[in-house]
């Protein structure tokens, strides 16, 4: 039971994207389109899991005072690994993504959850926070994506092209992410206070 | 002391599995990586010149200079230059296919980073198909998308140059073939 919430929280209450609001500089810019989305959600969460195990297993190995590098080399492995992988098998995937996959290593949603929860839990726990981060991420991304092609270029996940609808091109671009990516966090917050889950902060954020 | 050793011995080995794993699996996808590589660069010569059968590569200090292209019967029917030119906010590379008269057959975006939406419409059918049939030095004619004219000028430009840069070679080709 106590499995399948580390799983559930990624996609609600500690949504990276929504919730907890990392590692945006990929999600402004891949999320032009569903095909990257996935894509880049999908290799975030092979990342994420893969790094998530690793450092779940060594944690009483690795001394506290070197974590940081230590994680971070155990994380750019799986993003190397990741980005070899996607050039030989998939290589459209590979240049619609460019830079933003080897840039996964600097994601924080990946160094915070070794941080913040693998460093500290067994690996069995750390798995499915990671396949639940990494859900919540693709969901997410997608979601603005879904969004930001149909009013920016048109179209339904690149399937379907709408005839008789001028594309609204600022959706594409970097406002156009911004727009969405704030009225979707908003929606969220909303629906949060509405089910009691958060309370709504007077006096800014620092508190 | 002895705390830098054991966090340095920790460091190292962490390092050495990790350097193993990417070793290992650069060995298996490092021969598929060049073949995709090569598999897209003949497709991308073959989408400039539909009508050749087969290309070769010729080379000046290991570095492409263009390709020649060879018909059914092994006779030389064309070249296919790169052309490079700086866009609105990237380098924008691009394959042009030369008959024996030195006119385009057609042009190919092979790599350009341009703003989504408005540069990147140089890679649509509707801006290259007016390349086709023209002589590089008579690419007046061909009209700049609204809206991304210094993506357009880039690509015209760049295959301008290119080709004009590679006239006298090529024309000294097509002697020898002749």
């Amino acid at each position: 039971m106590k499995l399948i919430r580390e799983f559930t929280k990624g996609i609600t209450i500690d949504n990276p994207t929504f919730g907890l609001v990392l590692g945006l500089c990929p999600t402004l810019a891949v999320s032009t389109s569903v095909v990257n989305a996935v894509g880049m959600g999908l290799a975030a969460t092979f990342v994420l899991l893969g790094s998530n195990t690793i450092i779940s297993s060594l944690r009483r190995f690795i001394p506290e005072r070197i974590r940081l590098p230590a994680f971070i080399v155990i994380i750019a492995t799986f993003v190397t690994i990741s980005e070899m992988i996607l050039k030989a098998y998939f290589p459209a995937l590979d240049k619609a993504l460019g830079i933003f996959v080897p840039l996964i290593v600097v994601n924080c949603i990946i160094l915070a959850r070794a941080e913040a929860f693998a460093s500290k839990n067994p690996v069995l726990p750390s798995v499915f926070d990671a396949l639940g981060m990494g859900a919540g991420f693709t969901l997410a991304l997608t979601s603005i994506a879904f969004i930001r092609e149909l009013l920016g270029s048109g179209s339904i996940a690149g399937l379907i092209t709408l005839k008789r609808f001028e594309p609204v091109t600022m959706f594409i671009l970097a406002p156009g992410a911004l727009l969405t990516l704030g009225l979707l966090i908003g929606l969220t917050n909303l629906l949060r206070i509405r089910k009691g889950k958060l309370a709504l902060k007077k006096g800014g954020c620092c508190k | 002391m002895k705390e830098i050793t054991r966090y340095g011995l920790t460091l190292a080995v962490i390092c050495l599995l990790a350097s193993t794993v990417l070793a290992l699996v650069n060995g298996f996808t490092a021969p598929q990586i060049k073949l995709q590589k090569e598999k897209e660069e003949q497709a991308a010569l073959k989408e400039v010149m539909p009508q050749a059968a087969a290309f070769k590569a010729k080379t000046q200090d290991g570095k492409v200079l263009y390709y020649k292209a060879y018909d059914h019967a092994d006779k030389l029917a064309g070249f296919i230059v790169k052309c490079e030119g700086k866009g609105y906010s990237s380098a924008i590379e691009s394959l042009a296919g030369l008959d024996l008269k030195l006119n385009i057959t057609d042009v190919k975006i092979l790599a350009q980073n341009e703003t989504p939406g408005l540069g990147t419409r140089i890679t649509g059918r509707e801006f290259l198909a007016q390349f086709k049939g023209k002589s590089p030095a008579g690419l007046g004619g061909v009209d700049a998308i609204t809206g991304s004219t210094i993506s357009s000028r880039a690509v015209i430009d760049s295959i301008k140059k290119r080709t004009s840069e590679l006239e006298g070679q090529l024309s000294q080709e097509i002697e020898n073939a002749g």
